[in-house]
């Protein structure tokens, strides 16, 4: 493990922001990710318009994928979302950000819009997410989220 | 006094802006140096804005800085990736660049490279906790630098975008990530911002940061109605519209409207400074520094 990450001192360190201690991907592995990936596909193509970045966040995202985002923002919106919540480089859509949030208020998932997400590991690109979260290498998806409103009010006040 | 002294202080800042020019010319630099030295407490310099390439902001800044101004360097997600970023960052604190701004970037699609590709391997809350990260000795892959950098870090709001509430999620995100300073969009609607601000003291986020609201002034009605119309996330009040067609002389309508403005935001609670942003009218900084009674004299 490199110096730096996994020491724990305040909140945001390394190893909050990168996943570069985690193991990584073997041939073999990536044999069996491809198999993988096209039971996911089927799923999550149609429901979410995947863009397989092998490290999904839909669960804090409400179930919208950020990565239809032409910016891959991965942590809110950019400054340029219209009046209306279209998207500033193609107005013909709705801000990716924009749905996120309306998404979250509607299921109660507002707290987990104030989690800074990792920077995206490039090497998980068209991987298994799947096979990613039992791997460990990336954050298992958080299906219930209970006091939405208590947490968000913790966390402001934090 | 520097920034970070005037920031940890509590004591009003002034920013200025340039934009660096589409030429190698580091004279236009020089020369638009002059309308902020001694006007201003530190100038952004920003990093290729509108996606136009110009000048970068690295060497810009350390023109500034040979001119005796501090500089803020703009740092975008768009045309580097996290090895660049790093490699940039070092590269500029060892040129003694002490203050980083951290932004995702405009889109490539509004510049004139519109069929470049878009880097965007960050975005500016990651940017912000990663300049963090060096600051505290750690690069990106954990190897621990033998000298870190000690940079002030900046950041942008937009309070007027929507959804409104997910602009304060955004900016609490980027003060946990590390923001010392917050730079806002220009201020056209003073009660929405006033709104936003009040939010922001509720929850206490202009404690931890010095917000400093942005003020941007202008010289025509073609300006403003640009502005409305083309530059994403800029809400113009009409009556400023209504004032600058009616006005006799448009650039001093311009400046009374910027002094107004700015003496308007000295008021509202939390505000810990302006960030003036004369686009393509820097000469007009001394001016409006002086009509507001913003004074950087220490």
């Amino acid at each position: 493990m490199a110096p730096g990450v996994g020491q724990d001192e305040e909140p945001h360190l390394l190893k909050d922001l990168v996943t570069c201690d985690r193991p990584p991907i073997s041939a073999t592995e990536r044999r069996f990710s491809r198999l993988l990936l096209f039971f996911e596909d089927i799923v999550k193509v149609p429901l979410f318009r995947c863009q397989h970045c092998g490290e999904c966040i839909l669960s804090s995202t409400a179930y919208v994928c950020s990565q239809n985002c032409p910016k891959k923002m991965r942590n809110g919106p950019c400054g340029g979302t219209g009046d209306d919540g279209s998207c500033e480089v193609y107005p013909d859509r709705k801000c990716v950000w924009y749905k996120i949030y309306y998404r979250s208020r509607l299921l109660n998932r507002m707290s987990l819009l104030y989690k800074i997400n990792r920077i995206h590991n490039h090497n998980l690109d068209h991987t298994s997410s799947w096979l990613n979260v039992f791997k460990k290498r990336i954050d298992a998806p958080i299906l219930f989220v209970r006091n939405d409103k208590q947490k968000v009010k913790d966390l402001e006040s934090r | 006094m520097t920034l970070r002294e005037k920031i940890d202080s509590n004591q009003f800042v002034v920013c200025g802006e340039i934009g660096p020019p589409q030429s190698c010319d580091g004279d236009v630099i020089r020369a638009k140096s002059k309308y902020f030295k001694g006007f201003v407490d530190a100038v952004n310099i920003t990093d290729n804005q509108t996606a136009i390439a110009r000048l970068s902001s690295i060497a810009s800044a350390r023109i500034l800085l040979d001119e005796g101004v501090e500089p803020i360097m703009q740092m975008t997600c768009r045309d580097r990736n996290r090895l660049a970023i790093q490699s940039d960052l070092l590269g500029a604190a060892a040129l003694g660049i002490r203050n980083v701004l951290c932004l995702t970037g405009d889109h490539q699609k509004f510049g004139d490279n519109p069929e470049a590709k878009g880097v965007f391997d960050l975005d500016s809350v990651q940017l912000i906790a990663t300049v963090s990260s060096m600051n505290r000795g750690f690069l990106l892959s954990g190897h621990e630098m033998k000298k870190a950098p000690a940079f002030l870090i900046g950041a942008a709001a937009n309070p007027f975008a929507v959804p409104f509430e997910m602009r304060l999620i955004r900016l609490h995100k980027k003060i946990e990530a590390g923001a010392h300073f917050i730079q806002t969009q220009p201020v056209f609607d003073l009660e929405l911002f006033a709104r936003w601000m009040e939010r922001v003291v509720e929850m206490g986020l202009h404690d931890k940061t010095a917000i400093l609201a942005g003020v941007l002034p202008t010289k025509s009605v073609k300006a403003l109605l640009w502005m409305k119309e083309e530059v994403p996330g800029v809400k113009i009040n009409e009556k400023y519209i209504e004032r600058m067609k009616l006005a006799r002389d448009p650039e001093e309508e311009g400046v009374k409207m910027a002094v107004e403005i700015i003496q308007a935001l000295k008021t509202i609670k939390g505000i810990r400074g302006i960030h003036l942003m004369p686009a393509l009218w820097e000469s007009i900084t001394p001016t409006i520094v002086r009509e507001a009674g913003l004074s950087t004299k220490n």
